[in-house]
């Protein structure tokens, strides 16, 4: 079976190895599908609904047609004419300029017949609220799952309790919006996509248009951040197809900030009733949670009860709750920052009832054996000892630490990879992966690197485009234990061709040859891996190289440590430190894992602390639609972050992008309860909520 | 040529054309001076612009000619005729820094500029740093300590990095902060960006 | 943002004439930080944009022995980093430090600061015809308002979002404002207006008028002042309740107190009652909680925004406390 290298031989891998694209990022020279530009492409924008629940009853677009700069129009953009959130996409224009394209908007006559509507959770539950679909209640059917007998384990239990907690809907807010251009050449379509799957983008855009796969190209060499809501093909490419159709040029269609907030995703809220109960030698034994959560007028807004610890006796039941709201869409760890919100604050109780300090309850419970670990070492590091009864500081501002464990499941596989060396010495990488910012583009050249002995800048790694050879969409963490090995395979292979032909130039045998420092030796003898090369001539040597087993894994652990200080006098929660241990097998770049890992907590202090999207009952519209009022942590809200890589190399490479978000909300919010004992059970924990929190104690 | 464009407004040098009373003659374009084409519209003393003009724009050091309607921001002239595409639009409302450009020397939102209103001062954009192809030693840290991850941020922040460490050579920890305060970065990659200023200004002290 | 003409004023005298007397047909560009936001929501459909900032008059800050003359074209940064400014007039420094980004910092300007219209998302929003657009409700009242007025709100819940207003409030400052009848002073206390007297305009302004200077009057000698401003996240938010505050002491006796609250009300809010309970003693803890109670005994907040009134009651324990050390 394949194998990687062990670590203290490797050359270039597991380092701190700087991006590859970095210089094109710092310079401006990076073309993200915002920064295309193509002679004669149009500039798209697109009509978007004010209402919540109606029914188009007409568009007319005839002064819009009339609009010096005009090129293409289209009344039909929606699919059914039934709108039902606030943001729908209506109509479209492409101009010659994004100024014209916007001026056209409000020439559009829209006839809309308005529906009633429900955009909360709460109001959709009631009896009697708006159906958003009305072949179907809002309350969707609750999925239960049990194991045990939960009602004899609590009974049976030594201490008991319950909560309600509350999370928010959260926009993934990338900084480059969703968008697409759109360039037709006779009946082939090629489209540049801000996105996290050019292959799947490829053939979602095939089948909506209903054209061949293999006449549509999808590139994306660069782009602006998805964290789960770029996985899909969008309506908008579509759109932006059918107006380059139209007008005969190219198209470029990027959403409005607004639309982005709208229409392409979010992470559903939740309501959690839970309840757990722990026996006195502090076992957690039952556990019962019903939840609730919206998804906007789509599903899938589960809650991953009873998260991590084991508990024999349990049961959940879910309901999605349809309201008229943007669907919501994978987001960094679907369903569990909202688990570990709720059950690390009721570990952290039961802890607190049975007189247990809250690592000692989560070591009685924790089985996994990774973790524990982790909590030991995390905890001498942190300065776990210090941390004081809660509500101990005696003036208006007070410190307080908290925990929270993170986990996380999949691997990747599937993916293809065309490795080409040419007589000169290039060597190529081709996989039809993405980079969405975790590094793929730069361990794709590593791994290339690694295994024919040459410095990175050597390998040429090109991805982003549907014409490589497959990969699939980069979600779920999944893209390094899919992409990595597939690139070692291949390189695996280049390298045993070249073996030959180094021994056909050189003699000795195949086993002998040796790929370093640029050079090959074999033979007693030793020339530059370019000479090797030269002798290829003007054959280019194509190898194929696919996934295998061996080389990854799946499943990890980790585990955050947070302190914080809480401003009784505004309620205010400054976040002062998170310490970060987190295993993720065989680590391919140091530098860049420890960015991911930077990049997920700081993502939790935000969805902790800030971010909300607020919307208005009265109208049924986002009101923060926007980066002022939707607010997400900048340089002064950004915490003092200590990261421990936990290698371990023998299980392969893993993906670290989703597991380091799951528990920084969590063990925020019970350090703040250690800082002011009040239990902050919604998030996010704004200053309003806690100061009415203590005004309620 | 960019020190005398960057005087004051320069309108006591333009020529004018004769007003008309208090009232106002508009007309389909007027160019800036700067390429040699004469105003030709006025009211009281002043300089009246509507609809398309062909002006000037000096941007890394060059004086660039560029077709803008007032209303054109300046990002939008760097974006679109200019192909400047360094300089991101993300927010589009001045609530991000991704659009940050230097406007003779100092930081600004070009989203939130008027082009018109900038034609006659030394614009410089993300793409105007290096130094004969080689990266600025801003730019150099921030690739060596990753200071970027999707990178859509990252322009922004290394234009806000380089107008700080020219006003503060030294900065603390606390400085480096604020002067970044007004740059979202939604990957979360700021410690890495804190330590590849903090290094930039050591490099740049020598 | 429609499309409009653009002028470029270059002399205050001429400047009126380029504006229009009626609303809405002329904009004033100076910063821009404000004026296009509102142009690019469409919420300003102004004919033409009146560019002042090559209105070499407007600029600088100047420093006599009876006070400073800011040029309303003076920059936000220009009043964070003068010396003249931190020397005497802190609650004015600060105040200026806590605004927006760096960035919006290096194109505000003060005169744009004191006219800037409110943040409320009502009525940024250009799909809701809120009362402030000539519509027919304050969309705050019934919906989200945890930003919104605690005092003096009605029939609109607006909160003014200036930094600089306060601080100049209790410094005394008084504007010099230039229109087509030459030139007037206001005390910038009474340049602002509520709802219930102009529900269209926070401000006395004419739409043919301009603020020229700011004129700040030198505070007397044992004079203490600060700003103390909260806000979610520190950077870029407006406050959502501030305290402005300048004591002028003998010995330790507190011989005249102004206290003006931002973020809370329609119009920087005054709270003469806070003041009164500090003059005339020593700025003792009972002094600094009766002055808190006071500032806030009006307060009636609507459903989301009850917080902003123990906020706002311990921001003022705060800034008094600092003055008392």
């Amino acid at each position: 079976m394949a194998a990687w290298k062990k670590l203290d031989d490797m050359q270039v891998l597991s380092k701190d190895l700087p991006r590859v694209d970095a210089p094109d990022k710092v310079s401006g020279r990076a073309k993200y599908t915002h920064d295309v530009r193509l002679p004669g492409m149009l500039y798209a924008a697109l009509l978007t609904s004010p209402h919540p629940a109606a029914k188009v009853i007409s568009i007319d677009a005839s002064a819009v047609q009339k609009l010096p700069g005009v090129r293409a129009v289209l009344t039909d953009a929606h699919p059914t004419g039934t709108v039902r959130f606030a943001g729908e996409y209506v109509a479209a224009v492409a101009a010659t300029s994004p100024e014209i394209a916007r001026d056209a908007l409000d020439l559009f006559v829209v006839h809309y017949e308005e529906r009633s509507f429900v955009v909360s959770t709460d109001a959709a539950l009631q009896e009697g609220a708006p159906r958003v679909f009305a072949d179907r209640e809002n309350e969707q059917e609750a999925r239960v799952r049990e194991e045990g007998d939960v009602e004899a384990a609590f009974a049976a239990a030594h201490v008991v309790v319950e909560g309600a907690y509350r999370t928010q809907v959260q926009t993934h807010s990338p900084l480059e919006t969703h968008g697409s251009v759109a360039q037709w050449d006779g009946d082939r379509l090629t489209v540049w996509d801000s996105t996290q799957a050019v292959h799947g983008v490829r053939e979602g855009i095939a089948g909506m248009l209903e054209i061949p796969a293999d006449k549509v190209r999808v590139i994306c060499e660069h782009m602006g951040g998805g964290f789960g809501a770029k996985l899909q093909p969008g309506l908008y490419s579509v759109l932006a197809a059918r107006l380059a159709k139209q007008a005969g040029a190219p198209v470029q269609l990027m959403l409005s900030r607004r639309d982005e907030h709208l229409s392409v995703g979010n992470r559903p809220d939740s309501i959690q009733q839970v309840r757990a109960g722990a026996s006195a030698d502090g076992k957690l034994i039952a556990f019962d949670a019903k939840t609730w959560g919206t998804s906007g007028i789509s599903g899938g807004a589960g809650v991953s009860l009873p998260y991590v610890y084991a508990v024999p006796n349990w049961r959940t039941a879910h309901s999605d709750v349809l309201t008229n709201g943007g669907g919501g869409r994978a987001f960094r760890a679907p369903g569990r920052p909202q688990a570990a919100f709720s059950m690390e604050q009721v570990m952290d109780e039961l802890a607190e009832k049975l007189g247990l300090d809250p690592l000692e309850f989560r070591l009685r419970n924790d089985p996994n054996e990774t973790r524990q670990q982790q909590w030991a070492l995390g905890a001498e590091r942190f300065g776990w000892s210090a941390r004081q009864p809660a509500n101990s500081d005696t003036g208006p501002i007070k410190r307080g630490m908290g925990l929270g464990a993170s986990i996380w499941f999949t691997g990747g596989r599937g993916t293809q990879v065309q490795m080409s060396v040419h007589g000169d010495g290039a060597v190529a990488v081709r996989c039809g992966t993405q980079d969405i910012g975790t590094g793929t583009r730069t361990y794709v050249a590593a791994i290339a690197a690694e295994e024919l002995g040459l410095p990175v800048e050597r390998i040429t790694p090109l991805i982003g485009d549907s014409e490589y050879p497959y990969s699939g969409g980069s979600g779920g963490s999944t893209t390094v234990p899919s992409v990595a090995p597939a690139v070692k395979n291949a390189a695996e292979k280049t390298r045993a061709k070249l073996a030959e032909r180094a021994v056909g130039l050189l003699g000795g045998g195949v086993d002998d040859v040796v790929f370093a420092a640029g050079r090959v030796r074999c033979n007693g003898q030793s020339i530059a891996f370019e000479e090797l090369c030269a002798a290829l001539g003007t054959e280019v040597l194509t190898v194929h190289g696919e996934w295998v087993e061996g080389l990854s894994g799946s499943g990890v652990a980790g585990c955050q440590f947070v302190e914080v200080e809480v401003d009784t006098y505004t309620g205010r929660i400054e976040v002062l430190r998170v310490l970060s241990v987190s295993d993720c097998g065989l680590i391919l770049d140091r530098l860049t894992t420890r960015s991911q890992i930077n990049g997920a907590i700081i993502q939790g202090v935000s969805y902790a602390l800030f971010e909300e999207r607020m919307m208005d009952a009265v109208t049924g519209t986002m009101v923060n639609a926007e980066f002022e009022n939707y607010k997400i942590a900048g340089a002064l809200e950004t915490p003092d972050i200590d990261i421990v890589l936990f290698d371990q190399p023998e299980r392969g490479v893993i993906g670290i992008g989703e597991p380091p978000t799951i528990p920084t909300s969590a063990a925020i919010a019970n350090a703040v309860y250690n800082a002011i004992g009040v239990r902050m059970r919604q998030l996010p924990m704004t200053p309003d909520r806690v100061l009415n929190a203590l005004q309620e104690v | 040529m960019m020190k005398e464009q960057s005087q004051g407004g320069g309108i006591s040098r333009r020529s004018f054309l004769k007003g008309v009373g208090g009232g106002l003659v508009a007309t389909g374009t007027i160019a800036d001076e700067l390429l040699g084409q004469e105003a030709s519209a006025q009211v009281d003393g002043a300089h009246v612009f509507k609809g398309k003009q062909i002006m000037a724009l000096s941007v890394n050091g060059q004086r660039r000619s560029v077709e803008v309607e007032p209303r054109t921001t300046l990002l939008s002239a760097l974006r679109g005729p200019l192909d400047l595409t360094g300089a991101k639009e993300v927010c589009d409302r001045g609530q991000c820094g991704a659009c940050t450009v230097l406007v003779d020397g100092a930081p600004m939102l070009a989203c939130m500029l008027l082009a018109i209103d900038v034609r006659n001062r030394a614009i410089t954009t993300v793409e105007g740093l290096d130094e004969d192809g080689a990266l600025s030693a801003v730019q150099e840290a921030f690739v060596e300590l990753d200071g970027l991850m999707c990178g859509f941020c990252t322009p922004g922040l290394v234009m806000a990095a380089t107008a700080l460490l020219g006003k503060n050579p030294n900065p603390t920890s606390q400085d480096i902060r604020r002067g970044l305060s007004g740059n979202l970065c939604r990957c979360g990659t700021y410690p890495n960006v804190f330590a590849a200023v903090q290094k930039a200004a050591e490099t740049m002290r020598g | 943002m429609i499309d409009f003409e653009y002028v470029d004023a270059t002399q205050l005298k001429t400047l009126p004439a380029l504006l229009d007397a009626r609303w809405g047909q002329t904009e004033i560009l100076a910063g821009g930080t404000d004026l296009l936001d509102r142009l690019k929501e469409r919420l300003d459909r102004p004919r033409r944009v009146v560019n002042i900032k090559g209105i070499e008059e407007l600029h600088g800050i100047g420093k006599t022995r009876r006070g400073l003359t800011i040029g309303a074209l003076t920059t936000i940064a220009e009043l964070e980093h003068s010396e003249a400014v931190h020397a005497e007039y802190a609650v004015l420094a600060e105040a200026a430090a806590s605004i927006a980004t760096p960035q919006l910092r290096q194109m505000g300007t003060l005169g744009g600061n004191l006219c800037q219209r409110p943040r409320c998302w009502y009525f940024r929003g250009g799909q809701y015809p809120c009362l402030k657009k000539g519509g027919f409700k304050c969309y705050a009242v019934e919906g989200q308002n945890k930003y919104n007025a605690i005092m003096g709100g009605g029939p609109s819940y607006i909160v003014h979002p200036s930094d600089a207003a306060p601080a100049l409030i209790a410094l005394s400052a008084r504007l010099e404002i230039y229109g087509p009848d030459g030139r007037r002073e206001e005390p910038v206390e009474s340049f602002f207006q509520l709802p219930y007297q102009n529900l269209m305009r926070e401000n006395r302004l004419q739409p043919n008028e301009v603020i020229a200077r700011i004129h700040v009057p030198r505070p007397a000698s044992g004079t203490r002042s600060t700003y103390v401003k909260f806000r979610e996240k520190q950077s870029l938010d407006f406050a959502i309740s501030s305290v402005a505050v300048a004591l002028q002491f003998d010995g330790d006796i507190v011989e005249h107190a102004r206290l003006v609250l931002g973020g809370v009300a329609p119009i920087p809010w005054r709270v003469a009652a806070a003041e009164d309970a500090l003059v005339g003693g020593r700025l003792s803890e009972d002094a600094i909680e009766r002055a808190a109670a006071a500032a806030v005994a009006d307060a009636v907040p609507l459903e989301h925004n009850g917080y902003k009134v123990a906020l706002s009651k311990n921001l003022v324990r705060r800034a008094l406390g600092s003055l008392a050390a």
